[in-house]
């Protein structure tokens, strides 16, 4: 068994692309809307959703999933959770493999899907969580205990006897992870965690996922969100996921690095100093090694020089420069690509950028 | 004349409403001709019932009162098993509930429970009614009505398989399931013994036999009309008939059912509605 708490090799899904949604139409015309006839025949499009996915996520960390809408986030997702199949390739849960050992691979992992029609909307929201307590085989009196448990851990004590259809998006979010607490398995699964929830609750979220679940309990947290600032902030590790091909993974830092080998900074010079030392500056300082760009700005009161260097370039070679010339500097600054521009750069690039 | 721009907003509203429906409705061509011969079999099945009123029943040795209070009595406790279970499937706990893990017969019988459970409970006040305001008779043999639950439940519980496993991937009744479901209205002998239909149509009666929800009516009333004993070899040989039905149903909706689940992994449509 790898040490790998989920491992996909060469994942590959491929959806039927005509829909086949025909219900609200009579049984009988079945027939005749891409219906039977087309369930039953060989010749399909298809729509790719994941083109030979390799993802390896490790015990106890906190892993994102970072792709545009249709990317193919809640697809890999669901095809872990055993909920869609996969054309080809394979992948393992704990070292189960999702087809062959689908319970078992239930055992190890629970998602939270987002989707809150998931309940009874007219139980109570501690009925649906018994409701789903029993079907997931746990005796009587530690159902009980581990429901109450975990709306308390929630904060949902209070509201606890109160119909599902009450709650708010928050609120149902946090039931869906009371839910899938429930087994207390040691991988759980996000698709798209914080959306709809407020910034508030969103962030009370992602200290939850991060410092609950993650730290505090040492599960695997895997998220799948094009959210890049949470991302940033509570992944330890995050692969980025564009048309159903991972196109980058790393930790969040080496991300901003990967796409971009460069650093910028932004030298603002005290008062004015005549144009031709400067300019004799600016030739010695393009001259250094390293220096990809350099640029000058001036107004009346101070001067900016924007440069673009190699990620290795020794800062103090262009200082000195600067101590040479005489000029004060009265702030740097650096500027490094946030996830965000990494990940827009990335996608409009396609694999190719790497 | 009417003129129309001059009808009150509220009433033109109303009438912007039907137009919409009616032009939707008109655009399903084999919608409209199926709900055509929906009403076409069940004007047809009372007008037969109308003719058959008050003849008694030698098939079951009984009399028709007695005939027909026990055949709705059965539609109700029997019934709901084919139907619970397409009615109940909700499509968006169904993740939820496979994400648990919980077993294919475990499903399909927790989904039934309740239905049946509840027409169990109605069954006897239902019978109480018809004996005492109707002075419905029973003869019942209470370990041939057994007999005739268990077949009725397995042939019920693969009909209603073999719809769901459908549902679960076009999301629409299957035209088979629909078509015996209508069929049956008329030929499955809920109001009149099927032999019935044969001084409308020589012979049609035979095709009856071939719909299983006959079966499930025949079994019950030889039981609890006729107080057929298991004994008798002519008891034996239609239970066993019935039984061939449940035998050959209960194993394909089996199948059916999870060809749907597996169907629906593969198309990503297990939540869908
Ligand atoms: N059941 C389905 N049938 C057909 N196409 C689907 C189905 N589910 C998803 N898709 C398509 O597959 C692609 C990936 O979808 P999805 O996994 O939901 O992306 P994401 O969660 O990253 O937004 C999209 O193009 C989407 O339209
Ligand atoms: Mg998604």
């Amino acid at each position: 068994m790898s040490k790998a708490a989920i491992e996909t090799v060469n994942l590959v899904k491929q959806y039927p692309a005509v829909l086949r949604n025909v219900r609200n139409r009579h049984p009988w015309m079945a027939w005749q809307v891409g219906g039977l006839r087309e369930i039953f025949s060989r010749k399909k499009n298809f729509i790719r959703a994941l083109n030979g996915v390799n993802l390896k996520i490790y015990r106890g960390e906190v892993f994102g999933l970072l792709g545009p809408n249709g990317a193919g986030k809640t697809t890999l997702i669901k095809i872990l959770c055993t909920l869609v199949l996969p054309d080809g390739g394979e992948a393992y849960v704990n070292g189960y493999n999702i087809i062959k050992e689908p319970s078992r691979v239930l055992r190890n992992l629970q998602a939270v899907l987002g989707d809150p029609r998931g309940f009874d909307w007219r139980l109570s929201a501690k009925q649906n969580l018994e409701f789903y307590a029993t079907l997931y085989g746990l005796p009587r009196d530690y159902a009980k205990k581990r429901v109450e448990e975990l709306l308390d851990l929630m904060g949902l004590s209070d509201r606890a006897n109160d119909m599902y259809q009450r709650f708010s998006t928050g609120m149902a979010r946090k039931l869906q992870l009371c839910r899938a607490l429930l087994l207390d398995t040691p991988i759980i699964l996000f698709d798209e965690p914080t959306a709809g929830l407020d910034p508030a609750s969103a962030v009370d979220f992602r200290h939850l996922l991060k410092d609950e679940l993650a730290k505090s309990e040492g599960r695997t947290i895997f998220i799948a969100t094009h959210n890049m600032w949470e991302a940033q902030t509570i992944c330890d590790r995050v692969a980025i996921i564009n048309r159903g091909e991972i196109i980058a993974w790393g930790s969040p830092e080496n991300l901003k690095m990967y796409i971009s080998p460069e650093k910028n900074y932004v030298l603002t010079i005290d008062g004015c100093c005549d144009a031709l030392k400067m300019k004799e500056f600016m030739n010695e300082a393009f001259s250094l090694t390293g220096v990809k760009d350099l640029r000058l700005q001036a107004d009346n009161a101070s001067v900016r020089i924007s440069i673009r260097v190699d990620k290795d370039f020794v800062f103090s070679e262009i200082l000195d420069i600067m101590v040479k010339y005489g000029l004060k500097i009265k702030d740097v600054e650096s500027y490094e690509p946030s996830l965000e521009e990494v990940f827009i750069a990335l996608i409009r690039g396609g694999k190719r950028s790497l | 004349m009417i003129n129309f721009s001059n009808l009150p907003v509220a009433v033109r509203q109303v009438i912007a409403f039907a137009k919409r429906d009616f032009r939707d409705w008109r655009t399903y061509k084999t919608q409209v001709i199926t709900q055509v011969i929906t009403i076409a079999i069940g004007i047809l099945s009372w007008a037969i019932n109308a003719v058959y009123r008050n003849r008694p029943v030698p098939e079951y040795d009984t009399d028709y009162i007695s005939f027909l209070v026990v055949g709705l009595v059965i539609g109700n406790l029997v019934m709901p098993i084919s139907q619970g279970l397409e009615r109940r499937l909700n499509p968006w706990t169904l993740e939820n509930i496979i994400m648990t893990g919980i077993s294919i017969p475990v499903f399909v019988a927790g989904q039934m429970a309740w239905p049946y459970i509840f027409s169990l409970i109605t069954f006897i006040p239902q019978l109480l009614i018809g004996i005492l305001w109707f002075g419905v008779k029973l003869s019942i043999n209470p370990l041939s009505t057994a007999l005739a639950f268990v077949i009725s439940a397995m042939i019920l519980l693969g009909l209603s398989m073999i719809s769901v496993g459908f549902r679960l991937v076009t999301k629409s009744t299957d035209p088979i399931t629909w078509t015996i479901n209508t069929l049956q209205q008329l030929l499955a002998g809920i109001s009149f013994p099927v032999q019935f239909l044969d001084s409308f149509l020589p012979g049609i009666s035979s095709l009856s036999w071939f719909l299983p929800q006959t079966w499930v009516y025949h079994l019950w009333r030889l039981s609890m009309l006729k107080a057929a004993a298991i004994t008798d070899p002519l008891t034996q040989i239609e239970c066993l008939k019935g039984f061939i039905f449940a035998l050959i149903l209960f194993p394909i909706g089996y199948r059916a059912f999870k060809w749907g689940l597996n169907r629906a992994k593969k198309d990503g449509t297990l939540g869908w509605f």
